[in-house]
C-alpha cells in the first residue's frame, strides 16, 4: 500500500528538460494509467518513481516519504520492464526467486511463493525452462511473476502487454484488473494504447511533450477534455475538429455524436455533405464526410450510405466542444461561449 | 557444367593445400615423437615409424625434472587465468556501465597497454623483480600479467551490448553490485570468457620468451623451457624425445579448445535475448 506524490520534479536528459516541473499524486491503491505519445516521458516517469532514473531536481514522495537517497530495492516497487528484461541465463524459477533470494527469504517460503505464484500466471509447467525457449506471452508471464512475488507496494508497469497479439492482450487485461482488486495495491501502467488506458484505469494521466494535459477518471476524460490535445487523442477515431472562423477558436464532435440521415437533421449544428470513405467496422460503420474544406469522421449503426453519397448530419448542442486558439477548452462558464455557439448556427 | 567441376576441384584441392599447410608440421611432430632415434636421422626422413616408440613419451617425461615443470607451467596458467578474471570482469563492467570522471583516459591506457609488447618491458620488469627478490618463485611469470588488456576490451564489448533493462531489473530486485556482476553479467558473457581464457591459456602455456628471461633455475622453469632443455642434455639432439615432449606439451591446448570451442562460436554471434 503506497501512495507516490510527485513534487516539482524536472528530468533532464543531455540539457533538455524532458520533464518539467511536474506535478502529480497518484493516490494509495488506484490503478493510474500514464498515456501520451511514444517519447512523452512515460518511461521517464516509471523510472524515477523505481528510482533507477532520478529526476534532475525536486521529489519523488512514497507514501509521504521523500525517496531520493532510497535505493530502487528498498522502495517497496516491483517493475515489469518495456522489454522484459528477464535474466537470460537463470531458469524461469530463478528469475522469480532471484528477489526473494537477494531479500533473504527462507528457502520454504520463497518455494511456497514461486509455487503459487506460477500457478497464478500459468507457469507452472515451465519452471525449469530457459527464457530463450519461451514464447512472448510466457516471457510476459515471467515478467509479471517476478514482480508479484515480492509482493510490493506499487507495481510499475511498462507497456507489458504491447508484445502480445490481440486475443492474448484482451485476456490478461481482465488478467491484470482483477489482479489489481485482488492485491488492492497501487498500481501504475504505461500504455500508448488508449483502449487499454480507458478500460483498465480508475485514472488516466495523460501525458504529451513531459507535460500532463489531463489527469482524470476516463469518462471524464473523454467526455470532458481540458484541451484541443485531449480530445485528439482519446477517441477512435478521434474527435472532430473543425475551425469556427472567429478569433481562431475551433469546435469539435465525436465521430458517434452525429445523427446521419438522407434528410435535413433537425439539431444545433446541421450539415450536408457527401460521403468520401466507407468502412465497415461490424456492428457499426465509419464514414468519411466532405463538407467544404474539411472532412468529419462519422460512426453510424446504418451500413447503407454509398460513397459520392449526399447525406445530412445533426449534432446535438450538448455533444459539441469548443476549444481557443491556444486549444484550451471553452467551457459553458466562458462569458463568450453561448456567442461562439451561436456562430455554428448557421455553419 | 564441365566448367563447374573443374572449379569446384580447384576449389577443393586449395583447401587441401592450405590445410595441409597447416596440419603437416602438426603431423611431422607426432611421427616424429614415435620414431626410433636412426628413424629420425635417416635420409630419406621417414614419415611412418615402423613401429611406434611410445618409450620416447616416458623417457621424455622422466628425462629432468619433468613433473616439476610440469607443476609449475600449470600454477603459472591457472594463476594467471583466475587473477585475469577476477580483474578483468569487475574492470569490463565498470567501464561498460557506470559513468566515472576520467573514465576515457583510463580506457585509452587500457588500450595502450594492449599495444604494448612484452619485448618492451621486460627489462624494467626483470630488474624490479630482482630487486625484490622474487626471481626464485613463480611470481615473475604471474604478476606482470595479473590484467589482460585485450581480454578487458573484449569483455567490455560484450557487456555493452547487455541491455541495461536487465541490469536495473536486478537492481530493483535489491541485488547488490556484486552480485550483478557475478550472477547476472558473468554468465551472460560466458562465450566470451571462455574466448579470453583459451587465448590466455594457448599464450602463457606456450610461452618461451618470458620464463628464459624471468627463470635462473630449474625449480621454478615451465614445461616450454624444460621441453627445449633436452635437446641439450646430450651432445646430439634427440628429436623424437624432444617431439615427444612437444606432444605432451600441446595436449592440453587440445583439451581446452575443445572444451571452450562451443561458446568460442557464440562469442561471434552474440544477440541479446529481446
Ligand atoms: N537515457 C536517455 N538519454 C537521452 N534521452 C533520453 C534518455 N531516455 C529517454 N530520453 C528521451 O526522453 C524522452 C522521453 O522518453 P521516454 O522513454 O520516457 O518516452 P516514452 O513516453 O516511454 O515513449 P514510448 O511510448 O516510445 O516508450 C524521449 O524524447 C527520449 O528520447
Ligand atoms: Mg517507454
Amino acid at each position: 500500500m503506497a501512495s507516490i506524490e510527485f513534487v516539482n520534479v524536472t528530468k533532464e536528459f543531455e540539457k533538455k528538460d524532458i520533464i518539467k516541473d511536474l506535478n502529480l499524486t497518484i493516490k494509495d491503491g488506484t490503478f493510474t494509467v500514464l498515456v501520451g505519445p511514444s517519447g512523452c516521458g512515460k518511461t521517464t516517469l516509471l523510472r524515477m518513481i523505481a528510482g533507477i532514473g532520478p529526476q534532475s531536481s525536486g521529489a519523488v514522495l512514497i507514501n509521504g516519504d521523500d525517496v531520493t537517497a532510497v535505493a530502487p530495492g528498498k522502495r517497496g516497487v516491483a517493475m515489469v520492464f518495456q522489454n522484459y528484461a528477464i535474466y537470460p541465463t537463470m531458469s524461469v524459477r530463478e528469475n522469480i526467486e532471484f528477489g526473494l533470494k537477494n531479500n533473504k527469504v527462507k528457502k520454504e517460503e520463497r518455494n511456497q511463493l514461486v509455487e503459487s505464484i506460477s500457478a497464478a500466471v500459468g507457469l507452472t509447467d515451465y519452471l525449469d525452462r530457459k527464457p530463450s525457449t519461451l514464447s512472448g506471452g510466457q516471457r510476459q508471464r515471467v515478467a509479471l511473476a517476478r514482480a508479484m512475488v515480492k509482493e510490493p507496494s506499487v507495481f510499475l508497469m511498462d507497456e507489458p502487454l504491447s508484445n502480445l497479439d490481440a486475443k492474448l492482450r484482451a485476456q490478461m487485461r481482465l488478467d491484470l484488473i482483477e489482479l489489481h482488486k485482488k492485491l488492492g495495491t497501487t498500481f501504475v501502467y504505461v500504455t500508448h494504447d488508449q483502449v487499454e488506458a480507458m478500460s483498465m484505469a480508475d485514472t488516466i494521466v495523460l501525458m504529451n511533450n513531459g507535460l500532463i494535459q489531463q489527469e482524470a477518471a476516463p469518462e471524464e476524460i473523454y467526455h470532458e477534455p481540458n484541451n484541443l490535445f485531449v480530445a485528439q487523442f482519446i477517441g477512435t477515431p478521434p474527435m472532430n475538429i473543425g475551425e469556427l472562423g472567429v478569433d481562431g477558436v475551433k469546435f469539435g464532435f465525436r465521430p458517434e455524436s452525429a445523427q446521419t440521415s438522407d434528410t435535413p437533421v433537425d439539431e444545433y449544428l446541421s450539415m450536408e455533405g457527401e460521403i468520401a470513405t466507407r468502412e465497415m467496422l461490424g456492428s457499426e460503420t465509419l464514414y468519411q464526410m466532405k463538407y467544404k474544406d474539411s472532412a468529419f469522421m462519422l460512426k453510424s449503426n446504418y451500413a447503407f450510405y454509398k460513397v459520392n453519397q449526399k447525406i445530412h448530419i445533426g449534432v446535438p448542442e450538448d455533444k459539441i466542444y469548443l476549444f481557443d486558439s491556444e486549444g484550451t477548452r471553452i467551457r459553458k462558464d466562458h462569458e463568450r461561449y453561448s456567442s461562439y455557439l451561436e456562430v455554428l448556427r448557421g455553419y | 557444367m564441365k566448367k563447374h567441376n573443374v572449379w569446384l576441384s580447384v576449389d577443393f584441392l586449395l583447401k587441401a593445400a592450405i590445410l595441409f599447410a597447416f596440419i603437416f608440421p602438426f603431423l611431422w611432430m607426432i611421427s616424429t615423437s614415435l620414431q626410433t632415434f636412426q628413424e629420425t636421422l635417416s635420409v630419406p626422413p621417414t614419415l611412418i615409424p615402423s613401429s611406434p616408440q611410445w618409450i620416447n613419451f616416458v623417457e621424455a617425461m622422466t628425462s629432468g625434472p619433468f613433473a616439476t615443470y610440469a607443476k609449475n607451467s600449470i600454477i603459472i596458467t591457472l594463476s594467471i587465468i583466475i587473477i585475469q578474471f577476477l580483474v578483468m570482469i569487475p574492470a569490463a563492467y565498470a567501464f561498460a556501465k557506470y559513468e566515472f570522471f576520467g573514465k576515457n583516459v583510463l580506457f585509452a591506457l587500457v588500450l595502450i597497454a594492449f599495444m604494448m609488447p612484452g619485448q618492451v618491458t621486460f627489462i624494467p620488469i626483470y630488474l624490479m623483480m630482482a630487486d625484490w627478490g622474487l626471481i626464485k618463485t613463480l611470481i615473475p611469470q604471474i604478476l606482470p600479467f595479473m590484467s589482460n588488456a585485450f581480454g578487458i576490451f573484449l569483455l567490455r564489448q560484450y557487456f555493452m551490448q547487455i541491455p541495461e533493462e536487465i541490469i536495473e531489473a536486478a537492481r530493483l530486485d535489491n541485488a547488490s553490485e556484486f552480485k550483478i556482476m557475478w550472477k547476472i553479467m558473468t554468465p551472460m558473457a560466458k562465450p566470451a570468457l571462455a574466448t579470453i581464457a583459451l587465448f590466455s591459456f594457448v599464450s602463457h602455456w606456450n610461452d618461451y620468451f618470458w620464463p628464459l628471461v624471468m627463470t635462473d633455475s630449474n625449480e621454478v622453469r615451465p614445461l616450454t623451457l624444460g621441453i627445449a632443455m633436452l635437446k641439450q642434455s646430450e651432445g646430439i639432439s634427440n628429436w623424437h624425445i624432444i617431439m615427444a615432449g612437444n606432444v605432451v606439451l600441446v595436449i592440453p591446448i587440445l583439451i581446452v579448445y575443445l572444451l571452450c570451442s562451443k561458446q568460442i562460436v557464440k562469442a561471434f554471434v552474440y544477440s541479446g535475448i529481446k
